[in-house]
């Protein structure tokens, strides 16, 4: 059979990290490894990016900001998606965050994260550089034990 | 339908084990036995005092599609995200003191990718997009190292 599924292998890997976390959630553990197995085969065959710098990020940021999100918000308000709406109300602020901690990053160096820890949010991917973990996600209000430390 | 329970919240105050009617909550690995379950019964998941069961669908009825432009806007959405994702994950093997930050970037791109395949149409592992993704994957058979017994066992256990 000829494959024509739209995704790079890189978007497959997350696609089948997310229904592994799926079924975590409804308690089917055979199903979530046997998605990991999947997410790892396409992590692999992803890759690694070629030599990159880190201002390779500012244009897909820049993207996102200006078309990304736009695109999916303007047409999921007018079939009203609920829950893309979410997706856009999160991603949008986390886009924004990435944007001024690299823009800081670029100001002060390794001094930005002197003394501070890394912790990310993972229900919507917010980034805290702070001494102690963030007791609730200041986007989309998770608690302490949904950050993980870098 | 079937109860489930998170193992985390459990309190072990074992109310579920003395309500279920056929002893479904009564297992060596701490999950009910679905197989054992009554379809909606339902009397464990009140019974419990730490919220730790709820009830799931055996067979997932078919979810209204999703509309086709907000799925590809999401599409695009997703391959940005993981395309920073890798420019992240490659600058997190250096030596440089970036590196840190850029893994927390790569993390939480990764943690957005998967946000946007969710809302494009893969949230549930039952539904009908994501059993198409699947089928389509068994056309990978064949090439070197493709887990195809993993697709094909996800289309048996998932309907
Ligand atoms: S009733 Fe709830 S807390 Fe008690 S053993 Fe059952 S699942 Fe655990
Ligand atoms: S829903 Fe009923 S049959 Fe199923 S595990 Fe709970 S008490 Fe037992």
């Amino acid at each position: 059979m000829e494959y024509k599924e739209p995704h790079t292998n890189g978007a497959l890997a997350a696609i089948c990290t997310n229904l592994s976390k799926a079924c975590d959630k409804q308690m089917r553990p055979t199903e979530a490894g046997l998605f990991d197995k999947l997410a790892s085969y396409f992590s692999q065959s992803a890759g690694v990016a070629g030599p990159v710098s880190i201002n390779d990020l500012d244009a897909n940021i820049a993207a996102d900001t200006e078309s990304g999100y736009i695109a999916v918000e303007s047409r999921a308000q007018q079939v009203g998606d609920r829950g893309a709406l979410r997706c856009v109300t999160w991603g949008k602020k986390v886009t924004a965050i990435h944007k001024s901690v690299l823009v800081r990053y670029a100001k002060q160096g390794d001094a930005l994260m002197e003394g501070s820890n890394l912790y990310v949010c993972e229900a919507c991917g917010f980034i805290a550089i702070a001494k102690e973990v963030p007791g609730l996600c200041p986007i989309c209000k998770a608690p302490a034990s949904r950050f993980t430390k870098i | 339908m079937h109860a489930a329970r998170n193992i985390a919240l459990c309190t072990k105050d074992c109310l579920c084990l003395f309500v279920c009617p056929t002893g479904a909550t009564d297992t060596e690995n701490g999950q009910i036995d679905f197989s054992r379950c009554l379809d909606g019964c339902r009397l464990c998941v009140d019974a419990c005092p730490s919220h730790a069961l709820y009830l799931v669908f055996d067979r997932y009825p078919v979810k209204p599609q999703k509309d086709a432009v907000v799925a590809s806007a999401l599409d695009n959405l997703l391959e940005s995200k993981v395309k920073q994702e890798l420019i992240g994950t490659a600058l997190a093997q250096g030596e440089n003191g970036g590196a840190k930050l850029a893994k927390a970037i790569a993390h939480s791109n990764r943690v957005l990718a998967e946000d946007c395949a969710r809302e494009a149409r893969y949230i549930l592992p039952q539904g009908s997009e994501t059993r198409k993704l699947l089928t389509e994957l068994l056309g990978r058979r064949g090439d070197p190292g493709f887990p195809v017994d993993a697709v094909e066992q996800l289309l048996e256990l998932l309907q």
